[in-house]
């Protein structure tokens, strides 16, 4: 009885009857075949066109999402990169107005604050008006301070000083008055028994008296000491008195000037109402001062400070120097030194721009640099903030790399348009050069087959890794709610009475909560705590699931009750079996098919509330691909506007894998029940 | 009826108490020190009327988050009842006038796809039905798939990039166009109205397939049925067929399910209303919800949990009106 198989049987029995002639008899195996109940819904499932079409297409997206990046060779957050000619900034353009000092005699130790004050002295000695002046420094020599020509100023050294005079109204102590001694001690010449009976009556810390129409003034020194001083006119010499030729000098000599005197240089430095005279020797050059820039026709060659202070100091006397060995000449063009070299070419220029690389180089070519000064002294003189011209600029490959010649020199490209903006004190240079940039919503192409999105992802690939989120959350999501659903739907309907009727009324609870709105609002939290993408991704799965067990077990619950009356459980209960095989042996194998519909058809439900948050930005995050969050990176109206190739076909796709599911649930379910009305 | 309505209104209580129970630990359970970081942003904000502790006392006092969950439930609930529901912190007004402001644009843009939904599914579905596995069936077996499928943000999306980006028919988003101001009070009304069409397509597309569906699933059960085989048996023509004895019982499902939708047309459509900047109150709400605004949400879940309830209860009592063959009990 056991072993009784119509099928078996029913093939022994064509064995037996080999018709030759192919005749189909009434009981012939292929009218009688008796299908297995799986079989049967199988065949009726692929009858149905629909749900075929959906599982095609489930299929081929598995096989998409899950072996495609496999073959596929870019990753989801692979950034990819290009070389673009795009107008940037490429240089920076600066008035220089700060002087800068060049040593030209290293032999010579100049003081530091001489040095530090040069830029106020030159200041000074421009709005005066006078191209020279002196300074006495702290170590005792005297800089002077030569302005050579426009941008150019000297700074030399005089030694040997030595004050010869004071004159002016020069205070001169006269004497001074011991108290307890009640003596006079005087520096100079007596002054007579009138000025000590004066003295021997001063009080107080400090006074003036006046004697013999001489005004004095005393000041309490140390203890019971007065010291009493009087203003003197004239030369007080230091050493022996000079010739009047030196004090008619002197005299006229305005602080800093110099004036020579039988032979011998001095300089007069004023005090108050002192002025001292200073004896000092010969002018070395130490440093030059220069707020001019220098550069070279050929931005390779570097500059020696040779060339540079031999140039700087021979601008503005003959114009030829040499330095290294060369000849060259040196042509003042107003606000511009040109240098020529021995054969007469264009070998350099002194400007006052500093003219470089955005990022800092000086290897803009001589004669962009040329045009670029032009153009910005006629915006200068125009008062225009920006400009536009033309001039030469090595040329590029597409790779961002210069180009050169087979001869290995380097090609121009002689109709570089530049721009030249003028942002507060520099001048900004921009042109179209070939950048390495991030390739951003680059179109579909070979290479990018759906182009790439606003990071640089390749949106293929991320399509793919984005269905692998996408599929999971709805398996897994919908696995949770079968697990929870099944468990608790199993024991309310098996169990009924209490067990079921607290059960039901928590479905009750959870079949009404607002699902969407809880979903935003986590995610709106999960933001706020700032959550690690892969955590969220799963909080969120877990979520969804708990949200919707109460439609699982409700179903459960409902067949449950219905079979639980039937023949087959009495008999199961009548054989004793435990009531866990009796309820997940005997009763759940028969919901099974409401089971895979609902599940089914839950998948895709799934999915789309997943790529609904994902889109509102609450689901899964940005790095980590979602069909969702690729259709968000390009949501803002513009992005929608102009990147509808992005977001079209992922769309497409996640409506798709929607409708397939809802078509193979469909499927599935009429091919479970045939007899159902639909 | 009237002790099976009692009976399912007190439980129908039941359950919003527990559903606001599980709403309230979810707020309850917010991050730590969120609601102070969210009371100082409430605080330093211009015109926020209220001082960072005042923020926080209010708080406290209005959902008893300083105390434990479920006395903080009682207090909450004891401060909803009495109707006093507090400030919105995102919209900075009390939340039952923001709820009055937004409420009613969301109501017309529900009212205008319910009424297209009835008036395009029921028609298409009976035809399905009085047609089964004609091209027509196919057909509207495979639009409602799809209407079904579709995701929300993508049909606007799609609808806008048609009609607003390609034809330049209507605005991107918002209710009234530029020149609202200077409209007459009838070209003011057009203008609104013409906001409306796309959010109120989107709505239509997306809810027509299920009631088609269901339209054509219960036609099929009727068509079915002994009574209409009597009815064609004894030479009834096939069109009263259709129009009197099998549609009409048709109708005894369909105005349960519609009824109870009714008090759906007011919970506001979120993403929709949020796509379109329809500010309705699935927009606030939305808004509300990712400002983490506690005072709104609370009240918008209790709304929408609310609407359910009755929902659920009005498509049961329904359901007893319309068929007299069922009791209940």
């Amino acid at each position: 009885m056991a072993s009784y198989n119509l099928n078996e049987v029913l093939k022994k029995k064509k064995k037996s009857e080999t018709n030759a002639n192919g005749e189909v008899k009434l009981d012939d195996v292929s009218r009688v075949k008796v299908l297995s109940p799986t079989m049967q819904v199988f065949k009726r499932f692929i009858r149905n066109r629909l749900a075929v079409f959906g599982s095609v297409v489930i299929i081929v997206l598995f096989v998409f999402c899950f072996l495609g990046p496999l073959l596929y060779p870019y990753g989801q957050k692979q950034t990819f990169y290009k070389y673009e000619s795009i107008n940037v900034k490429f240089g920076v353009a600066t008035e220089n107005t700060s002087y800068t000092g060049y040593v030209v005699d290293p032999s010579i130790t100049v003081d530091v604050n001489a040095n530090s004050y040069m830029t106020t002295y030159i200041k000074e000695l421009l709005a005066s008006g006078k191209t020279r002046t002196n300074k006495l420094a702290d170590d005792g020599n005297f800089y002077q301070v030569d302005i050579l020509g426009d941008n150019v100023v000297a700074m030399s050294q005089r030694g040997d000083v030595e004050a010869v005079a004071s004159f002016g109204s020069s205070v001169v102590d006269v004497a001074t008055y011991d108290a307890v001694t009640r003596s006079v001690k005087y520096k100079g010449e007596e002054l007579g028994s009138d000025f000590e009976k004066k003295v021997a009556s001063l009080k107080g810390n400090s006074g003036k008296f006046t004697l013999d129409g001489v005004e004095y003034s005393y000041r309490r020194g140390t203890g019971k000491n007065y010291i009493i001083s009087t203003s003197k006119e004239g030369f007080i010499y230091s050493g022996a008195p000079l010739s009047s030729d030196f004090e008619d000098k002197a005299e006229k000599a305005e602080p800093g000037d110099l004036f020579s005197s039988d032979g011998i240089e001095y300089v007069v430095v004023v005090n108050g109402d002192t002025k001292t005279a200073y004896r000092v020797g010969e002018a070395r050059i130490a440093k030059v001062f220069t707020s001019y820039v220098i550069d070279l026709y050929d931005n390779s060659v570097k500059v020696t400070d040779e060339f540079r202070n031999n140039a700087l100091l021979s601008a503005y006397t003959t114009g030829k120097f040499t330095a290294d060995g060369k000849n060259y000449t040196l042509v003042d063009h107003d606000d511009v030194l040109t240098i020529y070299d021995e054969s007469g070419k264009e070998y350099g220029e002194f400007s006052n721009f500093i003219i470089r690389r955005s990022n800092g180089d000086d290897t803009i070519e001589y004669e962009a640099k040329v045009h670029i000064r032009e153009a910005i002294e006629d915006m200068q003189d125009k008062g225009l903030q920006t400009s536009q011209f033309t001039t030469r600029l090595p040329q590029q490959t597409a790779d961002g790399q210069y180009a050169y010649d087979e001869n290995g020199t380097l090609l121009y490209d002689d109709e570089s348009e530049v721009r030249v903006k003028q942002t507060d004190r520099n001048y900004e240079l921009w042109a179209n050069q070939v950048t390495y940039v991030i390739d951003r919503f680059a179109a579909p192409s070979t290479t990018h087959i759906l182009g790439t999105d606003g990071d640089g992802f390749d949106v293929f690939a991320r399509v793919m890794y984005g269905g692998r989120v996408s599929l999971m959350v709805g398996f897994v999501v919908v696995l949770i709610e079968l697990i929870i659903g099944v468990i608790m739907g199993g024991l309310a309907g098996y169990y009924g009475g209490w067990v079921d009727n607290i059960i039901m009324r928590a479905v009750d609870v959870f079949y009404c909560l607002p699902s969407m709105p809880i979903m935003i609002i986590l995610g709106g939290i999960m933001d706020a705590m700032r959550m690690d993408v892969y955590r969220r991704l799963f909080i969120m799965m877990i979520a969804l699931g708990i949200m919707g067990w109460a439609g699982v077990a409700r179903l459960v619950r409902g067949q449950i009750l219905s079979f639980r009356e039937q023949e087959f459980m009495i008999a199961a209960e009548a054989t004793g079996i435990k009531v866990k095989d009796r309820i997940f042996k005997h009763l759940i194998p028969n919901v099974m098919p409401q089971l895979i519909v609902s599940a089914t058809m839950g998948i895709g439900g799934t999915i789309l509330t997943e790529s609904t948050l994902s889109f509102l930005g609450l689901g899964v995050k940005h790095p980590l691909a979602t069909w969702g969050t690729m259709i968000n990176s390009v949501s803002s109206a513009s992005a929608m506007a102009h990147y509808a190739y992005i977001w079209i076909p992922v769309g497409l796709l996640i409506s798709f894998t929607v409708i397939a599911f809802n078509f193979i649930g469909d499927g599935l379910r009429d091919a479970y029940d045939p007899k159902g009305k639909r | 009826m009237l002790k099976y309505t009692v009976k399912r209104l007190l439980y129908s209580v039941v359950i919003l108490f527990f559903v606001m129970l599980i709403v309230y630990s979810l707020m309850y359970n917010m991050p730590g020190n969120y609601l102070e970081t969210k009371a100082r942003e409430l605080a330093s904000r211009p015109g926020a009327g209220k001082s960072y502790t005042e923020w926080l006392n209010d708080l406290n006092a209005q959902y008893g988050m300083d105390k434990g969950i479920l006395r903080g439930y009682f207090i909450w609930l004891k401060t909803a009842l009495t109707g006093n529901w507090g400030d919105s912190w995102t919209w900075t007004i009390p939340v039952t006038l923001e709820f009055h402001n937004t409420v009613w644009f969301s109501f017309i843009l529900s009212l205008i796809s319910f009424v297209v939904e009835i008036l395009v599914a029921i028609p298409l579905g009976i035809m399905a039905a009085k047609k089964q596995y004609s091209f027509a069936d196919y057909f509207t077996t495979v639009f409602a798939m799809i209407s079904i499928s579709l995701p929300t943000f993508f049909l606007a999306t799609l609808l806008k990039y048609v009609f607003s980006v390609k034809l330049g028919w209507f605005d991107l988003s918002g209710m009234q166009g530029r020149d609202y101001a200077e409209l007459s009070q009838w070209g003011k009304f057009l203008d609104v109205a013409k906001h409306f069409v796309l959010p109120g397509l989107t709505l239509s597309i997306l809810s027509i397939g299920g009631l088609m569906r269901y339209t054509r699933t219960n036609m099929l059960e009727v068509l079915n049925s002994d009574y209409i085989r009597t009815a064609r048996a004894k030479g009834v023509p096939e069109k009263k067929v259709i129009s009197k004895h099998a549609f009409r019982n048709t109708l005894i499902p369909l105005v349960t399910t519609l009824g109870g939708s009714l008090p759906g047309l007011f919970s506001g459509a979120l993403i929709t209303e949020t796509l379109f900047s329809i500010r309705g109150i699935g927009f606030a709400s939305y808004n509300s919800m990712v400002q983490g605004d506690i005072p709104f949400v609370m009240f918008y879940l209790t709304f929408i949990s609310i609407l359910t309830l009755l929902g659920n209860l009005i498509s049961d009592l329904l359901y007893a009106v319309v068929d007299p063959r069922v009791r209940l009990s």
